[in-house]
């Protein structure tokens, strides 16, 4: 069935495209070029490089949850957590002033740092931790979602609140600092754009894409996101999948952490407390449904492309800070609309 | 139809990069970014519109960058402001410790950066930093209070309302405090309450109801910053506290920073002192500073600048009200 | 000449190109009931829409009472009185009978916005009085029975005062009793003077209420006219477009004597009571039963999907842990569940990966858990062309997209993959056509002969007493009676089904027994 190119055809299939949002960066980049001069410098390439890594990362682990037709609030909590909880691990040392009040004073923590203060065996200590952390605070989302049947969003919605609060009553608000060079160099930049987080991220998304379209958890995944009952009845684990798909979660919003904590150089009880619009907000960009049973990871890389874009130009623009989130959530509506769109196209073509 | 599109992607990424990686400037007017965390109370506000007022003037042009109380959205738009080239960088850091690897970020990149009122929480990275010396000026409005409390010839409950310990100012407002408590330990009838905020007035006024119903004989409150003076209404007020300066039941009262409410409270004998920051002349100094820097050339400027403020007190309301920005703003409302 | 009220006339409707509907043309007279009978995927679903507006055709016209009829949007076709009562009830679950039968339009006090709750009330009681349903209209519809459920709809459907009643399906979760009932009230609103428009796939359901009959096959009309000139054959073979001679295939029975499954003593409470059972190899078992006997209910605990109190259930001579289904499919077991859209299928997902879904850990590799896509899609090919699934693209087509019987097939087939040595198969020719129930029976027969034990659960008696070796009969939770192939009869199964003969038969039973 051959379809000619009329305008309208034309324009259908770009929408329907699966790379639709990648064409819209392109226009939009396209457009933004003679506006924006300094948008192509290399600097602001490696601005928005260094940007996109770690919000793809996290991303990413949202992306697994969203196919459940679940959603993971918590990420912010848990890259709080393992951001604090790494980083005293491997100080080298801690200012009594701030600290004493922290319920971990004289024992995990002390004016000589943290249990791995200055030993060659920090980062791998360090990071194991904070990656240990991410899959234990997943594991206790899948946990109450697949066993307790507790709807998604109370859970994580709980967990965010309790573990954020956490992160900050372990450090009493404190940030910190002092933690191994070898641990700041992951985010550090050689060769003018690549880094320690574009490997990790890299390499992270192409596992993820892996396992989603070619493994036995990934096929079970979409199974169980589009219709858990017929999945339970094919044998399928549903509930190991389910906890396995926030613990996903969790580990990406560690990694994200060990990203994010290595740039700004500390542990964070903060820490991407106000990220979770941007996380979810690629997603839907991405074209990823809130419904489940759908999803890929070359969205989420297209989702995150362009709101990281979308970010970096706004700011470039030097738009008034009250219109840029305005514009940003205006995106987000417009990508949820379209998709909408793109559904309405789809079953009038069954 | 695939190969397609990846030519197509690579010539809209090339074509551009290779039109415009020449990047030139476009005038010869000097142009700073401000860089503040958010705008959430009056001194905040006060203290953006006198930079950027102060820049203006100077025939300066401005961008401004909100971080929503976001250190790593700070960076990212620090990162930004640098790749478009600005010549020098004013930032409100977050808290301390980002100030640091911010200002490391400016190092890097070669462009001057002032440090606004908050200072860094050490002096590894360069930099411009005009911060008021918090711990006197807390400790002499505390000292007032004191005097105040002394003539009431019996001991009294102190209680200090304590800001974000991550934030340096709070921790030299706290230490001046108990400079004070320290040096008159006979007026004490019990340890100083401290009641956390967090630098936010929903956190402040729950804490601070159950600090006034655990220990009700509560009479002598230093608050660690003035935007918090109608939450402490809201808690006195119910409990026939909130009166003023003459009456029995009166909290004695004091603050820091000097805004408008502070400068209301004072003049209506409410208030008994409060630490007052010289804001106009924090803008000034740190403004000079980065043009001089800017002219010289010099790239990593690093030199810390005190504002050495005052108290603002019953004793001297006559004589030094002028000097507060809180006050100057309060008359020209009225 | 009786008055018609409506009339398609060359009526054409294409997909891509393709043919849903090719010049059809028929008419509905005044105070009759047609029939509209036709395979899954014939155009009836595509008639009724253009009717209801929600489709317009490519070419052709419609008349309603003579004048021309261009609806574009479901509600012309409520303003011109055409109501549709739909096989998946449309009902609010969570409001009462008298908001539902209201929702299109509430009675309000005056001018305001409140709602004339006694108004309400007095209509909706006149119309549920008017259908024989004692209900109060202050209930909850989820507190009714399929059946009153469907009146229900009847009666909102003759509030609007519609004259032109469309029935799709109707009977489907219905009882006996109850499709009595419905029926009755369809002859009374024809006598009445409404104009009623009938599908269903139970041609003797068909036969017996209808008075005109139109018979479509591939989008086009293949016959029509009073049902006194459609015999049920003639009927079949027109929708079939072949002689079929037998609905059934021949059974050569295979039992062999090894015991597959056998069950003792399971009990769960207030679902069954002390069910005995048992499956050899090659051989199928019915089991018949009403709505609620526990039939379904009892093949649930069976697979391991809902757990079960006492008792015990061995397969292969090796007991089987409860309410485990994955322990269940290792064992051999395979259930295909009486929902296909609900149960049984990914129905957004290409078939692929529907036939492919129970069996993925044998086709992955060991550590990486890398699913060999390669040798799964050989497989499930070999499997889909022994089934004869008539699909164009294993890999691309959504489920969704296939006819009932088709859709059928893949669930089957999904199961097929693991090679089940014990097959439950709950209502499997449920809402498929002639021409796909016979290719199941097909599968069936071939599965039973390759030494597979089947258990088939079905409401239509004589797709049991045709295929199987033995019926057990349900009531109430408990099975009452097993028969064997030699002694099946109709009226004596179902009398047992009622519980209308027990004590009459109970000696008998035991003898029964006695012989096994």
């Amino acid at each position: 069935m051959k379809q000619t190119l009329r305008p309208a055809n034309l324009a259908k299939r770009i929408l329907m495209s699966e790379y639709f949002v990648l064409y819209l960066t392109i226009v939009y980049l396209i457009v933004l070029t003679p506006i924006i001069p300094r948008l192509w410098h290399p600097m602001n390439i490696q601005n928005v490089l260094s940007n996109m890594w770690p919000l793809l990362v996290v991303a990413i682990g949202q992306t697994f949850v969203l196919i459940l037709a679940g959603i993971d609030l918590s990420q912010t909590s848990v890259m709080a957590m393992s951001s604090v909880v790494g980083a005293v691990v491997m100080t080298s040392s801690a200012d009594p002033v701030l600290f004493t009040k922290s319920p971990l004073w004289g024992t995990l923590l002390t004016d000589q740092g943290g249990l791995m203060a200055s030993s060659p065996f920090a980062l791998p200590v360090g990071i194991a931790v904070m990656l240990a952390v991410g899959l234990a605070i997943g594991f206790l989302n899948g946990f109450s979602v697949a066993i307790f049947r507790m709807p998604p969003f109370i859970v994580t919605l709980v967990s965010m609140m309790l573990f954020s609060a956490m992160a900050i009553f372990l450090t009493k608000s404190e940030n910190i600092r002092h933690l191994p060079d070898s641990y700041l160099q992951i985010s550090k930049t050689t060769f003018s754009v690549v880094s320690g987080s574009l490997v990790i991220a890299i390499v992270l998304a192409v596992i993820a894409h892996m396992v989603l379209t070619r493994t036995l958890f990934g096929k079970r995944l979409y199974a169980v996101g589009i219709n858990t009952t017929a999945s339970q009845i094919s044998g399928v684990p549903t509930r190991k999948t389910i906890i396995a798909a926030y613990m996903v979660s969790g580990l990406c919003a560690a990694i994200a952490a060990i990203l994010y904590s290595s740039r700004l150089e500390m542990g964070r009880p903060t820490l991407g407390s106000t990220l979770f619009i941007d996380i979810v907000g690629a997603n839907i960009i991405g074209g990823i449904s809130l419904a489940g049973g759908k999803g890929k990871v070359t969205w989420t890389i297209f989702g995150v492309f362009f709101f990281i874009i979308l970010a970096n130009s706004l700011n470039m623009l030097n738009l008034s800070f009250y219109i840029i989130d305005m514009v940003k959530g205006s995106v987000i509506l417009v990508a949820a609309l379209l998709d909408v769109a793109r559904n309405r196209i789809r079953k009038a073509q069954m | 139809m695939k190969k397609g599109i990846v030519l197509f992607v690579v010539l809209c990424l090339l074509v551009p990069t290779l039109l415009f990686s020449a990047g030139k400037k476009e005038s010869d007017q000097i142009t700073i970014a401000f860089c503040f965390q958010d705008l959430e109370t009056e001194f905040w506000v006060a203290g953006h519109k006198a930079i950027t007022e102060s820049l203006r003037e100077n025939g300066i042009r401005v961008i401004e960058k909100n971080a929503n109380e976001d250190a790593n959205r700070q960076l990212e738009q620090v990162k930004d402001v640098i790749t478009q080239g600005v010549d020098g960088i004013i930032i409100i850091p977050q808290d301390g410790e980002s100030a640091v690897t911010i200002a490391k970020t400016a190092n890097a990149a070669g462009v001057p950066i002032g440090i606004f009122n908050r200072p860094p929480s050490d002096k590894s990275a360069k930099n411009l930093v005009v911060v008021a010396n918090n711990e006197v000026i807390a400790e002499a409005a505390v000292e007032h209070m004191a005097q105040e409390a002394m003539k009431l010839g019996r001991k009294v409950y102190p209680a200090i309302m304590v800001g974000d310990l991550g934030d340096p100012n709070a921790v030299g407002r706290r230490q001046g405090f108990m400079n004070v408590m320290a040096k008159y330990p006979e007026l004490w009838a019990a340890p100083p309450v401290e009641i956390p905020t967090k630098w936010d007035a929903n956190v402040a006024l729950a804490n601070l109801q159950s600090a006034m119903q655990a220990n009700p004989k509560i009479d002598f409150l230093f608050t660690s910053s003035d935007f918090l003076f109608p939450v402490i209404k809201s808690v006195l007020a119910p409990l026939n506290k909130w009166v003023k300066i003459n009456n029995p039941n009166h909290v004695i009262l004091g603050g820091l920073d000097g805004d408008v409410t502070a400068a209301q409270l004072l003049e209506e004998g409410y208030l008994d002192a409060t630490g007052v920051q010289n804001l106009f002349y924090e803008a000034d100094v740190m403004l000079e500073a980065m043009l001089a820097a800017i002219k010289a050339g010099d790239k990593t400027p690093d030199k810390w600048m005190d504002d050495p403020g005052f108290a603002l007190t019953q004793a001297n309301l006559a004589t030094r009200a002028e000097e507060m920005w809180g006050w100057v703003l309060y008359k020209e409302k009225k | 000449m009786a008055e018609v009220v409506f009339a398609y006339k060359n009526i054409t409707k294409r997909f891509f190109g393709v043919h849903a509907l090719n010049n059809v043309s028929f008419e509905l007279e005044r105070g009759k009931i047609l029939g509209l009978v036709g395979e899954n995927g014939a155009g009836k679903s595509t008639l009724m829409n253009i009717l209801g507006g929600v489709l317009q055709p490519d070419e052709g016209e419609m008349f309603l009472s003579g004048e021309p009829y261009v609806p574009e949007s479901p509600l012309d076709a409520t303003c011109a009185g055409i109501e549709f009562i739909h096989q998946e009830l449309n009902l609010f679950t969570n409001l009462s009978v008298a908001e539902n039968i209201s929702i299109s339009s509430f009675p309000c006090i005056r001018r305001t916005p409140f709602i004339h709750r006694r108004a309400m009330q007095d209509s909706s009681r006149k119309l549920l009085q008017s259908l024989n349903l004692d209900i109060s209209p202050n209930i909850l519809v989820e507190n009714l029975s399929p059946g009153e459920r469907q009146l229900v709809e009847i009666a909102k459907a003759l509030s609007t005062n519609a004259d032109i009643l469309l029935f799709d399906e109707p009977t489907t979760s219905l009882t006996a009793n109850e499709t009595e009932n419905l029926f009755a009230i369809m002859r009374r609103l024809r006598d009445e003077g409404k104009s009623i428009i009938y599908i269903s796939h139970i041609l003797s359901d068909v036969q017996e209420l209808v008075d005109d009959i139109v018979v479509l096959r591939d989008g086009q009309v293949m016959g029509g006219g009073p049902i006194a000139d459609f015999p049920i054959h003639r009927m079949i073979n027109l929708m079939v477009g072949r002689e079929i001679d037998n609905v059934f295939p021949d059974r050569i029975p295979s039992i062999k004597d090894r015991v597959i499954l056998s069950c003792e003593h399971v009990s769960e409470t207030g679902m069954v009571r002390d069910i005995n059972l048992s499956v050899r190899e090659g051989e199928i078992v019915g089991m018949f039963g009403l709505m609620g006997s526990g039939r379904t209910e009892f093949a649930r605990m069976l697979f391991g999907i809902d757990p079960y109190k006492e008792g015990s259930i061995v397969v292969d001579g090796e007991p089987l842990p409860k309410h485990n289904p994955q322990e269940s499919i290792k064992r051999g077991l395979a259930f295909i569940t009486e929902n296909r859209r609900e149960e049984g299928l990914l129905m957004d997902y290409p078939i692929l990966e529907n036939i492919g879904l129970v069996s993925l850990p044998d086709y992955s590799a060991a550590v990486t858990r890398l699913v060999d896509s390669k040798r799964l899609f050989k497989r499930a090919d070999e499997v889909a062309s022994s089934l004869r699934l008539k699909c164009n693209d294993l890999k691309n087509q959504k489920v969704k997209s296939l006819s009932g019987g088709n859709q059928q097939k893949v669930v089957i087939g999904k199961w097929l993959l693991k090679d089940p040595s014990l097959l439950i198969m709950d209502e499997p020719t449920r809402g498929i056509d002639v021409g796909a129930k016979y290719e199941v029976y097909l599968i069936m027969e071939r599965l039973a002969s390759e030494g597979t034990g089947i258990l088939f659960i079905s409401s239509e008696i004589e797709e049991l007493m045709a295929m199987c070796d033995r019926i057990v009969v349900w009531s109430q939770g408990e099975v009452m009676r097993e028969f064997r192939r030699e002694d099946f009869s109709q009226e004596r199964i179902m009398r047992i089904a009622f519980r209308q003969d027990i004590d009459y038969d109970m000696e008998e039973k035991v003898v029964v027994n006695g012989n096994e």
